[in-house]
């Protein structure tokens, strides 16, 4: 069975246009995570439940809401409980902010596909009590939130999420440097961007982070303007980010662009792969359920 | 503004071209925002007829050249009509006044000055003056002008000169001021009417356009003139002759003083005859080595000093060595030339003969020049002897005799010889060409004289030049330089073997003239005309000094290929190269003719000229009131030069936006 075969929401629902008509960020995430959840039934790849696994020992930075009180009574030890399905993992997320990711060919823009992303994924993660982190750059880092499972955090997340705004020109070096500078523990990294980039710089900025334990999937969000640019006659193009204008034939956009973006998204998918790290296509006009599935999938693999 | 040449106006249909262009490339896209560049490439632009019109401003400005363009090339004019139309009776007086030599003669300037100042003073509120002189050249003193003192002021600057006055030229000149004149013109020209100084056609002395002219006769009637004419020295004797010339109406007695270096060493009387010439011939000089200052003087003098007077520089010649090359020292051949180059004092020559045996038992070059009778007597040593004297600036002249017969070539030079010409018992040959243009030919023509009954033929070297031919085209006389020397060819016998030149009259000049040709010839202008200029590099004095005859500097050291003007009659001193030389500058005698125009000539001249009255009557059809063209070409490709610069400026900036290269 495939994994959207027993969605029980309609497909429609999770389309980027109808979750673009929600105001709030967080309504979207919960309107994404629960309804692809409610479709999931018995899925796959893990249970959602409540079922207890193990004891652990508190840390600091865990809910104390899940602290044991029984076992504590009993021993004066703080533990707190751990079900099936909860990794205990934490995830970090890196939204691309730039001026590229403010383009759009219809309602919604790649930035906003990618807010909408980021906050589901947040919610998600959230709701497995993994620890969530942010980190919003374009050519610089322009908001962070380190990773925690702290009750509050996602309302914190999901607000810097919806306060994000296009910026400027793409840096990935400087978001992965500061990821590596702060966020020392294993867990998740999902970074979003249109990956305008060298595959060969962003080999170079991933790998270290496979290096130091952490999974790295990366979300290429790319309009479908951007992958099959249909222009009927010549247009200046004005690139979003260095500001420069170019006039381009449609011939030029409907045969040599398309290979060239083609072998650049290629060429990205083979650099995560040299880097340990997974690449996931995204169209924006795809309903967001099915980026879910390959992040659930790919936590599976790593988690 | 009218056009001179309207159908340039046709260019103006280019403009389509802009329009059409701007359609077009009117397919201006639309500029989308991409969010990016990454992967895109500058496509060429779709070129498609658009209804609307892009980058007015980048269109108007390539209209605007277009235009421009096609108005430069139809030569646009704003006229202006001559004020006198509207002035009612304005004219401009050309007072030209006669500066030339003539007009020292007895008082004839201080009229000339009065009767400028008539003029002056009848101008009427509206007119204008101009005041121009009239020597060898034609000054102008300060634009038009209705102010009586300012012209007062230049009339008293003028003094008249030493130079001779053409009216024809004169009435050339003033076609200039004619030309840019407003208003109409009356030419008063104020003059002694000197009959000597009309043109050789009387239509010359018409205003080009049309114009009044007024000429104001100061001459005075008297007009006896006694001048010295001419004043040369012999080149074969040395003596000297004056010619003195009487433009009087009685006989005179007068007397002609030489003087050499300053000091007067002859004197002579003279009776001249009214309107006649006579001669004073003087002995050879004795004179001081370099050049001298030789002057003659007509005394007593008369009203016109100028011309009393006549200079010459003479040069004492060194004593030369001359080589005469013959088959024995009695030879006809050797006896001919050295009586010749014996009779040529003022070269100084002293010939000497030896036989060809002899001929290096002095060194070669000793001699001035070497003069070989016969070629053929010449063997390989001596050949080769005098190969090397003329390499080394010798000069030589050889002449074929019977003895050269037998040669295939002529030694020294190497012109080919196709044999000895033999004519027949009665025939003969004279001299057809000369090249008279050659210094040692100039005034030879009696040549043609002599008859040649042999020659030897011989074929010319592209780098021999044939100075003199006999009838029959056979070359009598070559010359082909050698090396640093030169060598001249004479075809046929020196002596009355093969013609009869020696007994010629001609036979002396002949000789003194390839004597002085191979003695460097006077290379050195010792005499120029009046008004001429000194080219100081052609003279080889560059870095000289040059002093008029008054003494002043009028060429300062380092000032080489500058030219001096000979504006002043006397000796002029030019001293460079360490040498002085002299440069005699003499008075125009053709002045000296003080004869006036007669009445009815002046009459006809007058009637040349146009009245005011008529030339404003007649502006319709009158060259001079037509409108003056103001031409508007200038102004034009000033504005199109600056359309063309924004243009380029506009038009690269629209393309960086196409291109991508600038947002």
């Amino acid at each position: 069975m495939s994994p959207s075969a027993g969605t029980a929401v309609p497909q429609h629902l999770l389309a980027p246009e109808t979750l673009a008509s929600l105001a709030n960020l967080e309504l979207v995430a919960r309107a994404v995570v629960t309804g692809f959840l409610t479709g999931m039934h018995r899925s796959p790849f893990f249970g959602f439940s409540q079922e207890f696994a193990e004891y652990r020992a508190y840390a600091e930075g865990d809910d104390p809401r899940f602290v044991d009180w029984n076992v504590y009574a009993r021993t004066e030890r703080t533990y707190i409980k751990r079900y099936i399905g909860e990794t205990n993992t934490r995830l970090v997320i890196l939204l691309d902010a730039s001026a590229s990711m403010g383009f759009a060919s219809g309602k919604v823009s790649k930035l906003l596909y990618g807010k909408f992303l980021a906050a589901t994924l947040a919610y998600l993660a959230a709701r497995q009590h993994d620890a969530v982190g942010l980190i919003v750059f374009d050519d610089q880092i322009r908001e962070h939130r380190t990773a925690s499972s702290r009750s509050g955090r996602l309302h914190g997340v999901l607000h810097a999420i919806d306060r994000v705004q296009p910026g400027t020109g793409t840096d990935l070096t400087i978001p992965f440097e500061r990821f590596r500078e702060i966020e020392k523990g294993r867990g998740l990294v999902a970074v979003i961007s249109d990956f305008y980039c060298d595959p060969n710089a962003l080999l170079k900025s991933v790998q270290p982070l496979a290096y130091q334990g952490q999974d790295v999937i990366l979300f290429q969000l790319l309009d479908p303007q951007e992958l099959m640019p249909q222009l009927k006659e010549s247009a200046l193009l004005e690139d979003m980010e260095s500001g420069k204008s170019m006039e381009v034939s449609p011939i030029y956009m409907s045969s040599l662009y398309r290979e060239r973006i083609a072998a650049h998204v290629d060429a990205l998918n083979k650099a995560a792969l040299g880097a340990g790290a997974d690449h996931r296509l995204v169209t924006i006009t795809e309903p967001l359920d099915s980026v879910l599935r390959s992040y659930l999938s790919f936590r599976h693999r790593r988690g | 503004m009218s056009l001179i040449a309207p159908a340039f106006l046709l260019g103006l249909l280019a403009i389509g071209l802009p329009l059409w262009l701007h359609r077009l490339s009117s397919d201006n896209p639309n500029k989308q925002k991409f969010s990016s560049s990454m992967f895109l490439e500058p496509g060429e632009p779709r070129r498609v007829l658009a209804k609307k019109l892009q980058y007015l401003l980048l269109l108007a400005l390539r209209i605007a050249v277009l235009v421009l363009l096609a108005l430069a090339f139809t030569q646009p004019a704003l006229w202006r009509r001559p004020e006198a139309a509207s002035a009612g009776g304005a004219r401009l007086h050309l007072i030209v006044l006669d500066g030339s030599a003539s007009m020292g003669y007895s008082g004839r300037f201080e009229r000339a000055r009065a009767a400028a100042r008539e003029v002056i003073a009848g101008l009427r509120a509206d007119d204008r003056g101009q005041l121009v002189v009239a020597g060898r050249q034609f000054e102008v003193l300060g634009p038009a002008t209705g102010d009586a003192s300012v012209l007062r002021d230049a009339l008293n600057t003028v003094e008249p000169g030493v130079f001779r006055l053409d009216y024809g030229q004169l009435m050339r000149s003033i076609d200039a001021l004619l030309r840019t004149a407003e208003l109409p013109v009356v030419i008063d020209l104020v003059t002694d009417v000197q009959q000597s100084s009309l043109p050789t056609r009387f239509g010359e002395l018409a205003p080009r356009r049309p114009a009044e002219v007024a000429i104001h006769d100061v001459s005075g009637g008297k007009a006896d003139n006694w001048t010295i004419e001419s004043f040369a020295g012999s080149a074969l004797t040395g003596e000297l002759e004056a010619s003195v010339r009487s433009f009087a109406a009685a006989d005179a007695r007068k007397s002609v003083r030489l003087t050499l270096n300053g000091k007067t060493t002859a004197e002579q009387p003279v009776e001249i005859a009214a309107g006649g010439r006579a001669q004073a011939r003087f002995a050879a000089l004795e004179l001081a080595a370099g050049p001298n200052r030789v002057t003659v003087s007509l005394e007593p003098g008369d009203d016109l000093a100028a011309d009393d007077q006549r200079f010459l520089v003479l040069k004492r010649p060194q004593p030369r060595n001359v080589l005469l090359v013959a088959a024995d020292q009695k030879g006809r051949g050797a006896l001919f030339l050295a009586s010749a180059l014996g009779t040529l004092a003022t070269l100084a020559l002293n010939p000497e003969t030896r036989t060809p045996a002899k001929l290096t038992d002095k060194p070669l070059a000793e001699a001035s020049f070497v003069v070989v009778t016969d070629v053929g007597l010449l063997g390989s040593g001596e050949v080769a002897a005098l190969t090397d004297y003329v390499q080394n600036g010798g000069r030589a002249l050889l002449a074929l005799g019977p003895r050269s017969t037998g040669l295939t070539t002529v030694p020294l030079s190497g012109e080919v010889l196709r044999g000895g010409q033999q004519l027949g018992a009665a025939a003969t040959v004279s001299v057809g060409e000369i090249d008279t243009a050659h210094p040692a030919l100039r005034g030879l023509d009696d040549l043609r004289s002599a008859k040649f009954t042999r020659y030897v033929a011989v074929e010319p070297g592209t780098e021999d030049r044939v100075l003199i031919r006999l009838e029959d085209g056979a070359p009598l006389l070559v010359e082909r330089p050698l090396g640093a020397g030169r060598v001249l060819l004479f075809t046929s016998s020196l002596d009355r073997e093969w013609n009869d030149l020696p007994v010629q009259p001609v036979y002396v000049p002949f000789i003194a003239g390839l004597a002085n040709h191979l003695l460097g010839g006077a290379g050195f202008t010792s005499e120029a005309d009046l008004g001429s200029t000194l080219a100081v590099r052609a003279l080889g004095l560059a870095g000289g000094q040059i002093f008029d005859p008054r003494g002043q500097k009028a060429l300062g050291l380092g000032a080489g290929g500058e030219d001096v003007l000979l504006d002043q009659i006397g000796f002029y001193e030019v001293v460079g190269g360490g040498n002085t030389e002299l440069v005699a500058v003499n008075f125009d005698p053709r002045e000296a003719d003080l004869t006036r125009v007669d009445d009815a000539t002046l009459e006809r001249w007058r009637g040349l000229g146009t009245r005011a009255a008529e030339q404003t009557q007649s502006a319709a059809s009158s060259a001079a009131n037509e409108p003056t063209p103001r031409p508007l070409g200038p102004l034009l490709v000033i504005a199109l030069l600056l359309a063309a610069i924004v243009e380029s400026w506009v038009g690269n900036w629209h393309l960086r936006i196409r291109r991508g290269l600038a947002a």
